[in-house]
């Protein structure tokens, strides 16, 4: 079977015909990518039309002819074959002595030409559709034990890896010789992430998988890509968390200049914020520079956060942005948007109708970020209806020889099996003792993140226990260290006892553990206290000699951690960033919620925090609330953090999604009238002001009926 | 010995405002030479600091302080402070001390919660104010000294070039950081201010009678003892 990798390619047509001749042939082992790779050359970037990697041939280029003129194909041939080889020379795995063991074939295809025989040359083969299998078949075999090192060669698509850090370690065991060999084993990229890179869906494509599972690396190669394959295409790349730029920047330059030997071009490839503020290039925005270039009204945050309900400022905003717009230009080729699942849908749209057709719009999300409260709604709503009322996009189901438009990743390279277990047991609440306080309405998205069954069934009502398959949780990211060393819960009896454990823990991580200060950041989840709370512990340990920074509210927001300082931060800028140890210090604060419907929001903070760990995990917490919690914690351990519970059906679910929903601030204004008339009626009721008997009998049945109703539940 | 004291000003003040979580990052200060002669105490990659002398826009000063980490406290809202001194045989003969406010709270737009959660950026989030520069400088050399146009300690606002208006003697790192406090923070200052620690030291006095015709600036009531 043929693996068809769908690149970016100015030759459709003979593309398909050779795509759709090696697929036919089921004897053929490989993986063929079109329009890729791009490889870097003195004179700029030679892009080649399609490579196959098979265990039997080796590498094979096509040179790819659309029409009948074949012209001097020999000397194309020669150039691919040398670029090929002059790339592959560079790494150490392809070679014997001074010789590539890869056997590089070239092969032209004119799918268009009736008579070949008239134009073949010996030794430069060229095919048409009759005799493609038969001429790779008479291709020599290719020796079998280097292909290992071929593929991860071919898919690694850019030298990822990250020389920031300069580690001193003399210890082969210590903390920060283990991080240093889990940084280079992620630091290229598996199958799945390649294929994603070189993907390419002419319209709206979308990206799904786990934090930790390589979307932002992907997103960001897939626009270098497209940009080094059409540099004169308008390419735009928009984000949620400032602190993403920089590593945009970073990955978007290395792959540049490895495939196309040149700086990018900032003006042709944009990296520019969601919002966005007048004042320069810096600060340019996609919103802003819609408003701008179509003359509407452009709110910034104060103005919109008057003007739109809570939550809502960037969503209002981009409303009236899009229902002003007469006409709009569509200036960009292709726009890329990270995180899409923290903007509302409709900056999608937004994004969207900026586009020349094909509309080539690749948005990545990941439904777990924000556990069950909010995900994006199906492509076929985001984009709305034509004017025959069917949707303007449409998700087509996977079609062999065709782009994938929906690329799942699943295997999540940040955190250990244990470590997101534990996540995710307790941001669901499944080992709560009263119960789970959220799931995601469908189950099948436990499969699509990653999880398998172990026993029972996912069905409503019935029980069941996920586990992380090896697959989507390698086993190498949880070897390297024991359980209680990956993930620990400590319940302290005073702020102090806490803040000296962590004190203390900081410090023999940056001695003994030979970590940097850098590897470590320290999450407050609650935003509204993180000032106060952090401020003894990083006054303590200033006073050892051990810098921190507070990631906060400065305009260097592009940028999360500094070299040589420990970061402390508030959970809204942890997000989007990771360090190879994380405390997490009053987690208390994320057992339960003063107001039911912020439990939802509380368990995700925790969720989040836990899951910016590259490796280790300290959570902290003082009191009885945080024993619970390492009670939780303690279940999901015994279990070999497998979870096992019972699926609720489709009434339990929707309690518990009533009880979590996010409410606006006039329907909060509105609760809290109601439970306050409530009170006022019980009020009355006890102290005998008035009775029962004085209200409307039907009103009271009602009510009665709901009581009971509810009642019921809870015993269940 | 003064030096001693003005390094151990600079810690405290510093720890004092980590501790307050006004200063989001900080760097310890470097100190080069020995006691008796020649002692500097300076911040890192100082010398990026004569860009605040060059005629080019406040923007790009400020991001190539911050680019080379030329601070010794950068506060919550992006502003830099920035605390050098120079002595000679015990004595102060030259100090820096700036503030340099971020050009514009651009990340405020981006992610506005993190201010309007805290009443602390009450002072520095409102629309109408213009940031500006700060500068008390101090030299000793009798060279540059020009009575009332040059005077030995001057504060200069908003990097005017002629902008010098003098001070009553060389500052202390603690009176420095409560002026800027006072009078930029001051919805924090009010809040903590009895968590700052307080100056326990003086520089001699160093302003001309002259000097004391025109405005100027006495910064605490004990910078009395003149100058010999």
């Amino acid at each position: 079977m043929i693996n068809t990798v769908w690149g970016s390619t100015v030759k459709p047509v003979s593309s398909k015909q050779l795509a759709e001749t090696l697929a036919a042939e089921k004897a053929l082992e490989g993986t063929l990518y079109i329009g890729y790779p791009i490889i870097g050359t003195p004179e700029g970037s030679f892009p080649i039309d399609a490579l196959l990697v098979s265990s039997k041939k080796g590498l094979i280029l096509f040179n790819l002819i659309e029409g009948r003129e074949v012209g001097q194909y020999q000397d194309e041939q020669d150039e691919a074959f040398n670029k090929m080889q002059a790339k592959l020379l560079q790494h150490q795995s392809l070679i014997h002595k001074r010789k590539l063991r890869v056997d590089i074939h070239t092969l032209t295809f004119a799918p268009a030409l009736a008579n070949i025989s008239g134009h073949t040359e010996d030794g430069y083969p060229l095919c048409n559709s009759a005799n493609l299998l038969s001429t790779i078949e008479a291709l020599d075999n290719q020796d079998g034990d280097v292909f290992t090192s071929l593929v991860s060669v071919i898919q690694a698509i850019s030298t990822l890896r990250r020389g920031r850090r300069r580690r001193d370690l003399k210890d082969p065991d210590s903390k920060g010789s283990k991080i240093k060999a889990l940084e280079d084993s992620i630091a290229n990229l598996d199958m799945q992430q390649s294929a994603a890179v070189v993907e390419t869906f002419e319209g709206v494509q979308r990206i799904r998988g786990l934090a930790g599972s390589g979307k932002t690396t992907v997103l960001a190669l897939k626009a270098a890509y497209l940009h080094a394959r059409h540099p004169d295409w308008n390419i735009a790349v928009t984000f949620h968390t400032r602190s993403l730029k920089k590593q945009f920047e970073a990955l978007i330059t290395t792959f540049v200049l490895e495939q196309a030997n040149a700086e990018p071009d900032w003006e042709k490839l944009r990296i520019l914020n969601a919002w966005g503020a007048p004042g320069g290039p810096e600060r340019a925005g996609i919103y802003y520079e819609f408003c701008k270039d179509h003359g509407v009204e452009y709110f910034d945050y104060q103005n919109a956060k008057i003007k739109f309900p809570e939550n809502k400022e960037f969503e209002g905003a981009c409303n009236i942005a899009l229902e002003s717009a007469k006409l709009i230009t569509q200036g960009y080729d292709a726009i890329f948007v990270d995180e899409a699942q923290d903007f509302a849908p409709n900056f999608l749209l937004l994004c969207y109708e900026l586009l020349k057709a094909p509309k080539r719009l690749v948005y990545a999300y990941d439904e777990l970020q924000n556990l069950g409260t909010r995900s994006l709604p199906p492509m076929e709503e985001i984009f709305g209806n034509l004017p025959d009322g069917s949707p303007r996009v449409v998700l087509h189901p996977e079609e062999p020889g065709k782009p994938k438009q929906d690329i799942i990743l699943d295997t999540c390279y940040r955190n250990s099996r244990p470590v997101l277990t534990t996540a995710h047991a307790l941001g669901f609440g499944i080992y709560r003792s009263s119960g789970l306080v959220q799931i995601f309405e469908n189950s099948h998205l436990w499969l699509d993140v990653g999880y398998e069954i172990a026993r029972g069934e996912l069905k409503d009502g019935k029980s069941v226990t996920l586990q992380r398959s090896p697959k989507s949780s390698p086993e190498w990211l949880e070897r390297h260290s024991t359980i209680d060393d990956l993930i620990s819960f400590e319940v302290f009896d005073s702020e102090e006892a806490q803040t000296n454990r962590l004190i203390k823990g900081i410090c023999e991580n940056l001695s003994t553990d030979e970590l940097l200060p850098d590897d470590i950041i320290v999450i407050n989840p609650d935003p509204l206290t993180t000032k106060s709370a952090v401020g003894n512990a990083r006054r303590i340990l200033m006073q050892q000699g051990v810098n921190s920074n507070l990631a906060g509210v400065t305009n260097s927001a592009d940028s999360f951690s500094e070299p040589g300082t420990v970061t402390f931060t508030g959970i809204f800028r942890a997000k989007g960033n990771e360090a190879a140890m994380v405390y997490i210090i009053n987690a208390q604060d994320c057992f339960s919620a003063f107001r039911p419907r912020d439990l939802a929001r509380v368990r995700n903070r925790l969720f989040t925090a836990i899951t910016r760990s590259k490796a280790w995990v300290r959570v902290l917490g003082i009191g009885p609330k945080m024993l619970q919690l390492k009670e939780e914690f303690e279940r999901a351990k015994e279990l070999d953090f497998r979870l096992e519970f019972r699926y609720p059906t489709e009434a339990e679910r929707k309690e518990i999604t009533i009880v979590n929903r996010d409410m606006s601030k006039v329907e909060k204004e509105r609760l809290s009238q109601k439970q306050q008339s409530l009170i006022d009626l019980l009020i009355s009721l006890e102290s005998g002001e008035t009775f029962i008997e004085d209200y409307p009998e039907d009103i009271v049945k009602k009510l009665e009926v709901i009581f009971n109703r509810k009642i019921r539940r809870e015993t269940i | 010995m003064k030096s001693d004291d003005t390094l151990r000003e600079i810690n405290e003040l510093t720890i004092a405002l980590v501790g307050l979580s006004l200063s989001n990052e900080q760097n310890f200060p470097s100190t080069y030479g020995t006691k008796n002669e020649s002692f500097e105490i300076t911040v890192k990659n100082a010398a990026s600091l004569t860009v605040a002398l060059r005629n080019v826009s406040y923007r790009d000063i400020y991001e190539s302080l911050l680019e080379a980490g030329c601070f010794n406290m950068k506060l919550l809202d992006g502003a830099l402070v920035c605390l050098r001194y120079r002595f000679k045989g015990g004595e102060v003969i030259e100090h820096s001390l700036s503030y340099f406010p971020s050009p514009d709270l651009e990340h405020f737009q981006n992610d506005p919660e993190a201010y309007l959660s805290d009443d602390i950026y009450a002072d520095i989030v409102s629309r109408r104010i213009v940031a500006f520069p700060i500068r008390f400088d101090f030299n000793a050399d009798a060279g540059r000294y020009v009575d009332v146009d040059h005077p030995y300690s001057h504060l200069t606002l908003g990097q005017y070039e002629n902008c010098r208006i003098p001070v009553c003697s060389p500052v202390t790192p603690l009176a420095f950081g409560s002026f800027i406090l006072r009078n930029f923070y001051n919805t924090a200052f009010q809040k903590l201010s009895n968590e700052l620690p307080e100056s326990r030291f003086r520089f001699d006095r160093t302003i001309s009678p002259n000097e004391q015709q025109i405005a100027h600036l006495v910064l605490t009531s004990l910078c009395s003892t003149p100058r010999n």
